[in-house]
C-alpha cells in the first residue's frame, strides 16, 4: 500500500501509472500490503495475548517465589538474631553459673580448710596427750623397773667384789654406788 | 563450472497460500507471523506454575526476567515495568520473526521484508509520542522534544527542525531498516554460502574449498542464530530508550 500510493503521485496518465505501480510492488525493499495486514494482525494479537492472557500468570508466579524467598529470607533472618539473642543469653547465664560455681568452689575449699585445720587441731592435741601420758607411763615403768633392778644388781656387784676382792661385802655397801650408776645418763 | 546465484526476488518473495492478489494474501512471511504469534503462545501455556522451575517454565520465565531486567529495568527503571507486555511482545514478534532464518523448510526471516519491520517501528514511534504526550501533555512533549535547552535562541530554529527529523522521523526509520537490513544481509549471506556449497559439490579440484565452505555456512548459521536474539533485543531495547525519553523533559 505504501509502495502503491507513493507511485501514484508521480503517475499522470493510466498507462504510465500502471507501469509504475508494477515496478514498486517489484521492489524487494518496499512493503507489500498483504504482509502489513498480517503483520499488524498478529503483532496486536500476540501483544493482547502477552498482555492479558500469558504474561500475568507468569509474573504472579515469579512474584509469589520472590515473595516466598523474601519471607523466608526474613524468617532466616529472624532465626539468626533470635538464636544470637539466645546465644547471648546462655552465654550470660553461663558466665553466672561459672562465677557461682566459682563461689561455691572458694567457699567449700575455705570450709575444708577450715575442717582440716579443726581435725588436724584435735588430732595433734589428742597425739600430744597420748604421747605426755606414753612417757609418763614409760618414765613410770623405768622407775619400776630401776627400782627393781637395783637390789639386784647391788647383790651381783657385792658378789663379784666378793670374788675379786676375796673378802666379803655388804651389798649394802654397794647399793649407793650401784644405783648412781644406774641413774647417771650414760 | 558455473555459479547460479539466485535473483533476489527468488531469495525473498513467496507466492500466496491462499488469497492471491488481494490484501489478504497469506504466503511464508505471513504464515511465519502467525507462528511468532503461536509458538510464544504455546510456550507460555506449556509453562507450569511451580515454584521451582523447570524445563519450559524456566525458558519463559527466563524470557520475562531478561526482557524486566535487560530491557526495561536498564533502559527506562522501575517506572518502565507497565510497559513490560509491550517490550516482551515486540521482542518475542522480532525474536521468532527472525529465527525461522535457520529453521529447515522455513530458512527465511520475516523481518528480512520491510512489513514486519515497519510495523513495529509504527508501533513505537506511536507508543513513545502516546507515552510522551500523556506523561507531559502535548506542549510538554513537544516542547521536550522539539527545544531542547541551552541552545542558543538563534539556533533554535535550525536545531528544532533537526531533532524533529532525529524524533520523529528518523528514529521509527533507523529501527525499520536496521532490522530489515541485517536480516535481510544475514539471509543473503546464508545463501551465498548454501549456493557455493552446491555448486562445489562436484566432482572437480574446486570440491576442495568445499569442507571450508561448508564450515563457514555452518558457522553463519549459529552466528544468525546470534544476530536473531541480537536483534530483538537491539529493538526492544531502543523501544524502551525512546519511551523513556518521552517521559520526562530533558
Amino acid at each position: 500500500m505504501l509502495a502503491q500510493t507513493l507511485m501514484l503521485r508521480f503517475g499522470e496518465d493510466g498507462e504510465e501509472l500502471e507501469e509504475l505501480v508494477e515496478v514498486a510492488a517489484d521492489n524487494p525493499i518496499l512493503p507489500v500490503t498483504s504482509e502489513l495486514f498480517w503483520g499488524a494482525i498478529t503483532f496486536a494479537a500476540l501483544f493482547l495475548l502477552v498482555k492479558y492472557v500469558l504474561l500475568p500468570p507468569v509474573q504472579k508466579t515469579m512474584q509469589e517465589r520472590a515473595d516466598l524467598l523474601r519471607a523466608d529470607l526474613d524468617a532466616a533472618d529472624a532465626a539468626r538474631e533470635k538464636a544470637g539473642s539466645v546465644a547471648t543469653e546462655v552465654s550470660d547465664q553461663l558466665a553466672d553459673v561459672r562465677a557461682e560455681s566459682a563461689q561455691i568452689i572458694d567457699a567449700a575449699r575455705a570450709e575444708a580448710e577450715a575442717e582440716r585445720a579443726r581435725i588436724v587441731g584435735a588430732v595433734e592435741v589428742e597425739v600430744a596427750a597420748a604421747k605426755a601420758e606414753a612417757e609418763a607411763e614409760i618414765s613410770a615403768a623405768r622407775q619400776r623397773a630401776m627400782a627393781g633392778v637395783g637390789p639386784a644388781v647391788a647383790d651381783l656387784a657385792a658378789d663379784a667384789a666378793s670374788r675379786v676382792m676375796n673378802r666379803p661385802i655388804e651389798a649394802g655397801a654397794a647399793r649407793p654406788v650401784v644405783d648412781r650408776l644406774l641413774n647417771s645418763p650414760n | 563450472m558455473e555459479l547460479e546465484f539466485p535473483s533476489i526476488d527468488n531469495l525473498v518473495k513467496w507466492p500466496a497460500y491462499f488469497g492471491d492478489g488481494t490484501f489478504y494474501a497469506f504466503n511464508k512471511i505471513a504464515l511465519i507471523s502467525v507462528l511468532a504469534v503461536l509458538i510464544p503462545t504455546v510456550l507460555f501455556k506449556m509453562a507450569k506454575k511451580d515454584m521451582v522451575p523447570r524445563g519450559v517454565q524456566n525458558i519463559v520465565e527466563g524470557t520475562v526476567e531478561f526482557v524486566e531486567k535487560q530491557v526495561v529495568l536498564s533502559a527506562i527503571g522501575p517506572e518502565g515495568l507497565k510497559y513490560t507486555p509491550l517490550l516482551l511482545s515486540i521482542f518475542l514478534f522480532v525474536f521468532f520473526g527472525n529465527i525461522f532464518e535457520v529453521i529447515p523448510t522455513f530458512q527465511m526471516p520475516a523481518n528480512a521484508r520491510m512489513a514486519n519491520p515497519v510495523i513495529l517501528a509504527i508501533v513505537a514511534w506511536v507508543s513513545f509520542i502516546g507515552i510522551g504526550i500523556k506523561a507531559q501533555g502535548l506542549g510538554g512533549f513537544l516542547k521536550s522534544s522539539l527545544f531542547p535547552p541551552g541552545v542558543p535562541t538563534a539556533l533554535m530554529p535550525l536545531v528544532s527542525i533537526i531533532e524533529f527529523i532525529s524524533t520523529f522521523l528518523l528514529r521509527p526509520f533507523g529501527l525499520a531498516v536496521r532490522l530489515f537490513a541485517n536480516m535481510l544481509a544475514g539471509h543473503i549471506l546464508l545463501v551465498t554460502f548454501a549456493v557455493l556449497c552446491i555448486t562445489l559439490f562436484q566432482p572437480s579440484i574446486l570440491a576442495a574449498i568445499l569442507p571450508f565452505s561448508f564450515a563457514m555456512l555452518v558457522g553463519l548459521v549459529g552466528f544468525e542464530i546470534m544476530v536473531s536474539l541480537i536483534q530483538a533485543f537491539v529493538f526492544s531495547l531502543l523501544t524502551a530508550v525512546y519511551i523513556k525519553l518521552s517521559l520526562h523533559a530533558h
